[in-house]
């Protein structure tokens, strides 16, 4: 295989955790609750992920509802806290961040305990769609991926045409604009908040069972490895939409690849500088554009309807 | 408190274990003999001052989550000077390691503060990510520049006789750097409570809006706060090095930037309260030790007991504003 078709095939693969996580946190900030657990609960997602499919004798799929299931509890413990009880999301989230590195090894010990050679489950494999695969170049890094790869494809087009093309995507989005204004056309703002948190941590937890069913197998401590908080860089160089989210994870992507690669195979700078990378050059891309990026009017902030005026 | 460990104690004893046993181990081991009280207080120095690197900056409403980072970063530096200039005397060399190691945490902090100020680039990102990137530093100098052929781990040579901290009590051995930590939270108390530019930032954290029209230069304050959060955990690391490793030892920021924001939570924010909760948390995390020793119980347990505590003191807020 020619070495830029290898090297686009992988950023397709390794895109996937990003676009999820990041659709998700889109989702939640869309409706002004901002979510910064992202890292607990893609920590979460994976070991729960993990033991889903160890237990049930390398079912993926059970451990990947698992995983979603978990990361949706995590969503309706943000939505609650931060809408019913109108508690500061930042506070919230770190709290639900804590629980989630927690809770992550903590299951894992529990279930599985102290090993020397870790517990692992089968990879996922290759999906290739009929006809498509065989176009050349395009069907090997498009056509032939594992089934998450098309999930996050398609996702983030659906995600585009409900956000811009429905009516509930643009109640969602008044209610992250302006929820006193959707308010008063008849949207349930809760509701909203509700729905979209909890759906966008579902993705988040997803995001976080991609990484022992694809790249390693089994899960270990801290396997994360700030993926969680790149990906809240991301949605905000999107500039919370969808489409912007899914180029901007073509990046993110590529440094990862190119940073795992040159880390193989050595270009004369020692590794922990290579390693490095992606955590610098999200900082370096911050720096012209943070300024001028669109973000939700309300981001952040807790709706109450009894209030006279919005601070 | 109670409500977190009765439910604390329903899934302990759901799991089999013997749960007053384990409280009993949890909440008495660092009383029950003088080793297991300098254990304590062992843990308590690195807590307190992460607490309020966190703490600090929450009082302007900026959130420093590169405890980390800055703590790594101040063990570098202050390992650097102690390797360095081993040959210096002590009166010159653990002052000067421990003030390098505390202006590398400052330096660690003031790129993500001065992104801040400049263009307005939030602080929660850019201090995690700056994590990371002291991992890969942290890494690089413990296996290239000062690596210790000896070590199985990635560890550095140690740092010279001169720059290690005074003992306190020699059996068990507890280091001077209790007082530096106790010093400092006194002073920090003092600053903020006592002085203008303290009730600034206690300002600029209440109502942004209020204190720049009422002419607090806000933003600047904001990356005051988040440099000074910063030197607290670079001194974390610089007393980490010159009182317990005498080196640098891949990992040794432990869990300290998550238990550190977890008291800062816990404390809400009071740096009088600050100590106090460090000081429960360490005796916490002595007991889990112990329990896992002893029990078998996962050292992470103690983590769902202290969650607990976080979320049932965060609700009692909202009960005493109904």
């Amino acid at each position: 295989m020619d070495v830029f078709v290898l090297f686009s095939k992988l950023v397709m693969l390794t895109l996937v955790p990003y676009v999820l996580a990041s659709q998700g946190t889109m989702l939640g900030g869309r409706a002004g609750v901002f979510n910064v657990a992202q890292e607990g609960i893609m920590l979460a997602g994976a070991s729960v992920g993990f033991l889903g499919a160890y237990l049930s004798g390398g079912n993926l799929v059970q451990g990947a509802l698992l995983a979603m299931v978990m990361g949706g509890l995590f969503g309706l413990a943000l939505a609650y806290f931060t809408t019913t009880l109108k508690m500061d999301q930042f506070v919230i989230g770190l709290a639900l961040f804590f629980i989630g590195l927690a809770l992550s090894t903590l299951l894992y010990k529990l279930v599985v305990g102290v090993t020397l050679t870790p517990p692992l489950i089968p990879t996922l494999q290759e999906l290739p769609l009929p006809g498509l695969s065989h176009i050349p170049v395009l069907g090997e890094v498009l056509f032939k991926q594992n089934i998450l790869v098309y999930l996050a494809i398609l996702l983030s087009l659906a995600l585009y045409v409900f956000l811009y093309h429905t009516g509930p995507g643009m109640a969602l989005r008044a209610v992250g604009e302006n929820p006193m204004a959707a308010d008063s056309l008849g949207v349930n703002v809760s509701a909203m908040r509700y729905l979209a948190t909890i759906s966008g941590s579902m993705l988040i937890g997803l995001a976080g069972a991609y990484l022992p069913m694809v790249y390693t197998g089994t899960f270990t401590e801290g396997m994360v490895r700030g993926r969680g908080w790149l990906s809240i860089a991301l949605t905000f160089f999107g500039g919370w939409s969808p489409h912007l989210i899914f180029l901007g994870s073509l990046f993110f992507a590529a440094v990862e690849v190119l940073a795992f690669r040159v880390q193989v195979t050595g270009v004369g700078v020692p590794y922990q500088f290579v390693l490095m990378l992606p955590y610098v050059a999200t900082i370096l891309v911050m720096l012209p554009t943070f300024r001028r990026l669109r973000i939700p009017a309300f981001l952040g902030r807790n709706y109450d309807r009894e209030r006279r005026a919005l601070l | 408190m109670g409500a977190s460990f009765v439910a604390a104690g329903i899934f302990l004893g759901a799991l089999g274990f013997d749960v007053p046993r384990a409280y009993a181990t949890i909440l008495f081991t660092s009383f029950r003999t003088p080793n297991g009280f300098v254990q304590t207080l062992l843990k308590f120095i690195p807590l307190l001052l992460l607490a309020l690197s966190f703490t600090v900056p929450l009082a302007a409403w900026k959130f420093n989550i590169g405890g980390e980072g800055q703590l790594l970063a101040g063990a570098i530096g202050s390992a650097a000077v102690g390797i360095l200039l081993s040959g210096l005397p002590a009166f010159l060399l653990l002052p000067l390691g421990i003030m390098t190691g505390t202006l590398s945490g400052a330096v660690w902090a003031a790129l993500p503060a001065w992104l801040l100020y400049r263009f307005g680039i939030n602080e929660i990102l850019t201090t995690v990510l700056m994590n990371f990137i002291s991992f890969g530093l942290l890494d690089y100098v413990t296996t290239e520049v000062w690596r210790d052929p000896a070590a199985g781990h990635p560890t550095s040579i140690p740092i010279g006789a001169g720059a290690h901290l005074p003992l306190l009590i020699s059996s068990p051995p507890l280091h001077a750097g209790i007082v530096v930590a106790i010093g400092v939270a006194i002073a920090i108390y003092f600053f903020i409570s006592r002085t203008t530019a303290g009730y600034e930032l206690l300002a600029t954290g209440a109502n942004p809006r209020a204190s720049l029209i009422h002419g607090i230069a806000v933003r600047r304050i904001s990356l005051l706060a988040l440099i000074l959060g910063g030197a607290l955990a670079g001194l974390a690391g610089a007393i980490e090095v010159a009182g317990v490793h005498h080196r640098l030892i891949e990992g040794m920021q432990s869990n300290y930037l998550l238990l550190g924001i977890l008291i800062g939570l816990i404390a809400r924010g009071n740096i009088l309260a600050v100590p106090f909760v460090a000081f429960s948390i360490a005796v916490l995390e002595v007991g889990a030790r112990a329990l896992q020793r002893t029990m078998m119980v996962p050292l992470e347990m103690v983590f769902i007991i202290e969650g607990l505590i976080l979320v049932f003191v965060l609700l009692s807020d909202v009960v005493r504003r109904r």
